[in-house]
């Protein structure tokens, strides 16, 4: 059918891609924010982001500055998603990282209002939904803000939205138009 | 060397629900159980024990769990004993790692047990376990749970094809009334008329309460015998003639389309070419309702209609008792409830106590002789499915 959304877009598909972003100066160690666990740390869904905890910090701290990235292979140019420490395809471990775009389209959405887990029951009802970046073959998962669930439409731009956690963290988010 | 035939040969389940139990205390009703509806079964024969636990370490806090429950169902196996693991799919892993060990000769009688303790004080730490289903890292900081990911298949599947709320609310009426034939049900003796259905309140939207399975405690078991002893245990056993599984994403950014379920058209080709049948041949299929939307999906990609159309067929009850099919005839994960590691090895039950025709008229399919068995896990990006023969007199 030829009218049927495809399962993957091609990466011949996307505008040129983004140049990659150089490696980032490393960050003494007695500036770097460290996380303060509200709930036990098997109870918590946002991750430890800091150098000690994780290989991928580098994406936290980008998303510190403001711009959502991902890893992409230099051999066959594939962009990943989440960002990788190996390539799925050629396995090599040497990955560049790409900023990614600031905007997207709405691909599918609905909204938890009830059964949230634990911290965020407070946080109901919050919408989530698949975007759709734009220019490039990614279609992330993430909240919606800004607008209600219901007055949500399919096809509409929200924009990609870094926030603090409120303990020194960050993470990402969609916010769409109000 | 050629693998030897492997049927179930017996089994039963506990009453699924909210049950006033702890996870030790299902092993040791399951096991109990399970004698009973065994009777020729010898506890020193068993030689191997599967697990099939999803989260016992986040619902009961508790891990090791297939020594716990051995001790706890009287059983000391010596040849294999292991928990399987693939959430909402684990109990199907059990009885396929008893498949697998038997047809090669490592087991010659196997018990596969799955049992789940779902209800907590806590519905948020519940929830936050079935969180950790998905990709925890990366979906998880959103709140991502199953309602909102299939809330959303939903979505697509009526943009794209205008499936309907009514279209829902027929799968979920006739797997609640199959219940109500189920004295083990969560949902027994309870209605759910269509009307009723569409005024309950919204979970995930388009999805409401009457679309969703619910957190269930449980426990069911089965029995797997070589072909050269299955005969001494019953005369109508449910040989295994398939298996496949696919898996083809687990981060929800690697869904693809939502509507088209890739990985259960490869498993099931797998598992249907394996037993050298074809969809048409099937007489009854127990198939993952987890959410309506589940069901009418699993429709068109098992090839039961075209794509698409999963609506109209089960507007159609192209899957009730007379239909093309018998689908869910147990009462499904909505009217059962699911117990993530029970709800795999009670659809086994199912099939036998079908085979056997021991089960009650409205809910027997015509002299089946083909079943189906069908479970997704996660965000549907694992499918695994499992083909019966009824090897007793026809």
């Amino acid at each position: 059918m030829s009218d049927r959304p495809r399962t993957r877009r091609s990466s011949a598909e996307m505008a040129a891609p983004p140049p990659p972003i150089p490696a980032p100066a490393q960050q003494p160690e007695a500036t770097r924010p460290r996380p303060v666990e509200k709930r036990p740390f098997l109870l918590d869904f946002f991750p430890l982001e800091g150098e000690k905890e994780t290989r991928l910090s580098r994406f936290y701290q980008r998303l510190r500055e403001g711009r959502l990235s991902t890893t992409r292979c230099p051999r066959d140019g594939a962009i990943h998603w989440p960002p990788r420490t190996a390539c799925p395809k050629c396995h090599t471990e040497e990955l560049e990282w790409i900023d990614l775009p600031e905007e997207g389209r709405i691909f599918a959405f609905s909204a938890v209002l009830g059964g949230a887990p634990l911290g965020m029951e407070e946080e109901v009802p919050f919408a989530v939904g698949l975007v759709d970046l734009t220019g490039v073959p990614l279609r992330l998962f993430g909240r919606i803000e800004g607008r209600p669930w219901n007055a949500l439409r399919i096809g509409e731009k929200v924009r990609v939205e870094p926030y603090d956690v409120g303990d020194g963290r960050v993470f990402y988010r969609f916010r769409a138009p109000g | 060397m050629t693998p030897r035939s492997v049927a179930v040969v017996g089994g039963t389940t506990v009453r699924f629900g909210v049950r006033a139990a702890t996870w030790s205390e299902l092993a040791q009703e399951i096991g109990a159980a399970l004698f009973r509806a065994v009777p020729e079964l010898r506890s020193e024969e068993v030689d191997s024990l599967f697990v099939g636990a999803a989260e016992p370490e986040r619902f009961a806090f508790q891990s090791h769990v297939a020594p716990l429950a051995a001790e706890q169902m009287g059983l000391r196996p010596t040849r294999i004993l292991q928990r399987t693991e693939l959430a909402c799919a684990s109990g199907q892993s059990a009885i396929r790692s008893a498949y697998a060990a038997i047809a090669a000769g490592l087991s010659d009688v196997a018990v596969a047990v799955g049992i789940e303790k779902m209800n907590l004080p806590s519905m948020a730490e519940a929830n936050s376990a079935m969180g950790c289903v998905l990709d925890r890292l990366w979906d998880g900081p959103h709140g991502a749970t199953a309602p909102p990911f299939f809330a959303m298949v939903a979505q697509r599947h009526m943009l794209e094809y205008g499936t309907t709320e009514e279209q829902l609310a027929a799968v979920s009426e006739k797997n609640h009334r199959f219940a109500n034939t189920n004295p083990h049900a969560q949902f027994y003796e309870k209605t759910f008329p269509r009307d009723k259905l569409l005024r309950l309140p919204l979970v995930a939207p388009p999805l409401r309460l009457g679309d969703c399975s619910s957190m269930t405690d449980g426990a069911a078991a089965v029995v797997l015998a070589a072909e050269e002893s299955v005969r001494r245990f019953t005369s109508t056993p449910a040989w295994i003639r398939g298996s496949g599984q696919y898996s083809d994403f687990h981060n929800l950014a690697n869904a693809g389309s939502l509507t088209d379920w890739v990985g259960l058209k490869h498993a099931a080709r797998e598992a249907l070419s394996r037993a050298k049948i074809g969809v048409q041949d099937l007489d009854l299929a127990e198939i993952h309702d987890c959410f309506t939307i589940s069901e009418l999906v699993e429709y068109e990609a098992l090839g039961l209609c075209p794509e698409g159309a999963g609506g109209k067929f089960a507007a159609d009850g192209r899957g009730e008792v007379g239909g093309d099919l018998v689908v869910n005839p147990r009462g499904g994960l909505l009217g059962c409830g699911h117990p993530l590691g029970a709800t795999g090895i009670a659809q086994a039950v199912e099939v036998y106590q079908q085979f056997a025709h021991s089960v009650p008229a409205a809910r027997q399919a015509p002299d089946p002789e083909w079943a189906l068995v069908h479970n997704l896990s996660g965000s549907a990006n694992v499918h695994s499915v499992m083909i019966y023969q009824a090897g007793g007199p026809r």
